[in-house]
């Protein structure tokens, strides 16, 4: 079972690779440098022209001590699909759980059913929702080693991903969530500061769309907190909460860091111009 | 190649703009200037931003379907021989197949030119870098890099290109090369080819108004240069919406149209009448039928789906031939969605 779980996490790492091959080199404007011309990353935060913290920039989910990852998925390195280095994956994009021991995991028994039957299916792999080109959504999509680019202006933050999501907006306009929005693969967010700690809420997904690779469910009752923090130039902080009653007797939280990617840009990346990998799939 | 996800062809050609009618978020956009009764002023003054250049910044909506008909057609105002012979008889193979193979059918992005010309989109301009966000089977956007580098001397070719953009007084001049060569530059199937470099000229006129000139330079499939001006009206108080692609079963069942020879052809060729008087005029035009009517100024090529009904390549267009009991040719049916109109025949030719 491990196996084809793993197996099904992978379909998404397959799109890792660029990650590290980013041809775009282009110096980019505005950021710190040391003397030897590199990109200082500790220096301090951007800020807007409103005071406030400028959250734009390239970003990548920096990955999980490579033993902790060997600790909690033994069989992750064997299943690394040639091009990906498995070293580079967060434990939260495997399980938003993986801090969680089995039994402590909160999930109502319609959820743990859904979730035993994602994991048991013959053809699990095949039916995670990335391996047929849709999107990962949130937070699975922030949380793959793929660049993706923020760009923060007043009244709005767009994310730009490099084809794993769509974009995605964050409104900053003051407005609310929408009473009973229509169900989307990356919901619908507001945001509002805290201090010098944007807090997003997002509500209005879909439920076809998984947690993360092992297919935790979610419902559309499914809410989101995400608390973003750039601690200097080239770090933020990030806090997710998921509060979705309909699967979860309570909310639970991942923490996770991501750091910016300086001098480069995010690629053209259309999952549907060369899906081969899905009928390649173990199906059993 | 696997598609993942398919629309069928006609369905997306007719059934695209309909979610810019249908929005169905109604916020009220902050910081448009508005009328004493509440409506967006989309004459008042382009805003600027803090350098002193138009922020062209908004949600944009291109012409509707076929409002200047660059969309199913990017050479309408050029000469017959501007066209490479090469491109053209590609458009036609890709009408006759019923465009079965667009890039739209497989959810792929299409092209810089299609998007421009169809749906909404929305720019969000920042110091040194614009992008453009279009709604659009799966979502594509671009990176239009202000910043003041050059293209790049090599690009992976894509299917929306690598763009630079620089500002002449207030228009912003965007550059775009890298293209690959499976993009469509129209619904009618015009190639794209690795050489296009586009160049878009954009200019907000005041508040509400958005003006783009398209230059494409391709001599690959285009004996010269062309320009197409268009115009953008800002939408107010929504967004854009998600459109992720997910139904990939229609795909299969998209055929080919029936390929029948001139002779067969010309037995359809003449003048037809309808009782209002207005002509439909039938004329063979290589492996398809050419249909003048002013109805559908635009709709003129039709593709044998039968031996006696040929279906537009554009929209959801039918038109059946009528045999007497001697198989000659005495009227015509046509059929848009339910609405039937016949016209009889009056000539053989014009």
């Amino acid at each position: 079972m491990i196996r084809r779980t793993i197996a099904a996490v992978m379909i998404c790492a397959g799109t890792a690779a660029s990650a590290g091959a980013q041809w775009v080199h282009h110096p980019a404007p505005g950021i710190p440098r040391t003397k030897d011309g590199k990109p200082n990353l500790t220096a301090a935060t951007p800020k807007g022209a409103d005071g406030k913290p400028d959250l734009s920039g390239i970003w990548s989910t920096d990955p999980t001590p490579f033993e902790e990852m060997e600790r909690l998925f033994p069989f992750f390195k064997a299943f690394a699909v040639p091009g990906d280095d498995p070293r580079m994956f967060t434990k939260y994009f495997m399980d938003v759980f993986a801090d969680v021991r089995p039994e402590d995991v909160p999930m109502r028994p319609e959820a743990a059913q859904l979730f035993k039957q994602r994991m048991a299916a013959v053809d699990s792999a095949r039916e995670a929702p990335t391996a047929r080109c849709f999107p990962a959504g949130i937070p699975m999509g922030d949380l793959l080693p793929l660049p993706r680019r923020t760009i923060h202006t007043p009244g709005l933050l767009a994310i730009l991903y490099e084809g794993i999501n769509p974009h995605r907006m964050i409104y900053l306009d003051g407005r609310s969530l929408p009473a009973d929005p229509q169900p989307a693969w990356m919901g619908y967010s507001v945001g509002k500061w805290d201090g010098d700690t944007l807090v997003v809420e997002s509500n209005g997904y879909s439920d076809r769309s998984w947690l993360d690779g092992m297919g935790h469910p979610r419902s559309e009752a499914t809410r989101i907190t995400e608390r973003l923090r750039r601690r200097d130039f080239g770090h933020m902080e990030v806090d997710v909460t998921i509060d979705d009653p309909k699967s979860y007797t309570k909310p639970f939280s991942i923490r996770y860091t991501q750091t910016l990617v300086p001098d480069t840009d995010i690629l053209e990346y259309i999952c549907t111009e060369n899906e081969k990998d899905r009928a390649h799939l173990p199906a059993k | 190649m696997r598609a993942s996800c398919f629309f069928f062809v006609a369905a997306c050609v007719c059934l695209r703009p309909a979610p810019a009618a249908a929005q169905w978020i109604d916020f009220p956009t902050p910081g448009i200037p508005r009328l004493a009764d509440g409506k967006p002023n989309l004459g008042a003054p382009a805003p600027r931003t803090a350098d002193g250049k138009p922020d062209l910044s908004g949600i944009w909506r291109a012409g509707r379907a076929g409002e200047y008909g660059y969309d199913y057609d990017v050479t309408k105002n050029l000469k017959p021989g501007d066209v490479q012979p090469w491109a053209e008889a590609l458009r036609l193979k890709r009408v006759q197949d019923f465009r079965k193979d667009s890039p739209l059918a497989n959810c792929m992005p299409v092209s810089v030119p299609f998007l421009n010309l169809r749906g909404l989109s929305r720019i969000v301009q920042t110091p040194g870098l614009m992008v453009i966000l279009y709604e659009s089977p799966n979502s594509p956007h671009r990176t239009i890099f202000t910043d003041g580098r050059s293209l790049p001397k090599e690009m992976n070719p894509t299917w929306l290109g690598y763009s630079v953009g620089h500002w002449e007084q207030d228009t912003l001049v965007v550059t775009t090369a890298g293209f690959n060569d499976r993009g469509w530059l129209d619904v009618g199937g015009h190639p794209q080819t690795e050489t296009l470099r586009l160049t878009e000229r954009f200019h907000r006129r005041d508040f509400g108004h958005l003006e783009l000139d398209m230059t494409f330079d391709d001599p690959k499939a285009f004996a010269r240069p062309f320009t197409l001006h268009t115009e953008k009206p800002l939408v107010a108080d929504t967004e854009l919406l998600e459109d992720v692609c997910e139904n990939e079963r229609s795909g299969a069942h998209l055929t080919s149209g029936l390929t029948m020879t001139p002779e067969m052809l010309a037995r359809y060729a003449g003048v037809y009448q309808f009782p209002s008087g207005r002509l439909a005029v039938v004329k063979v035009a290589g492996a398809q039928l050419q249909i003048e009517d002013s109805a559908s100024p635009l709709d003129r090529l039709f593709v044998a789906g039968s031996e006696t009904v040929f279906l537009s390549s554009l929209s959801q267009i039918a038109i059946e031939f009528v045999k007497d009991s001697k198989g000659g040719v005495t009227q015509l049916v046509r059929k848009d969605g339910a609405k039937e109109e016949r016209a009889a025949r009056k000539a053989d030719t014009q």
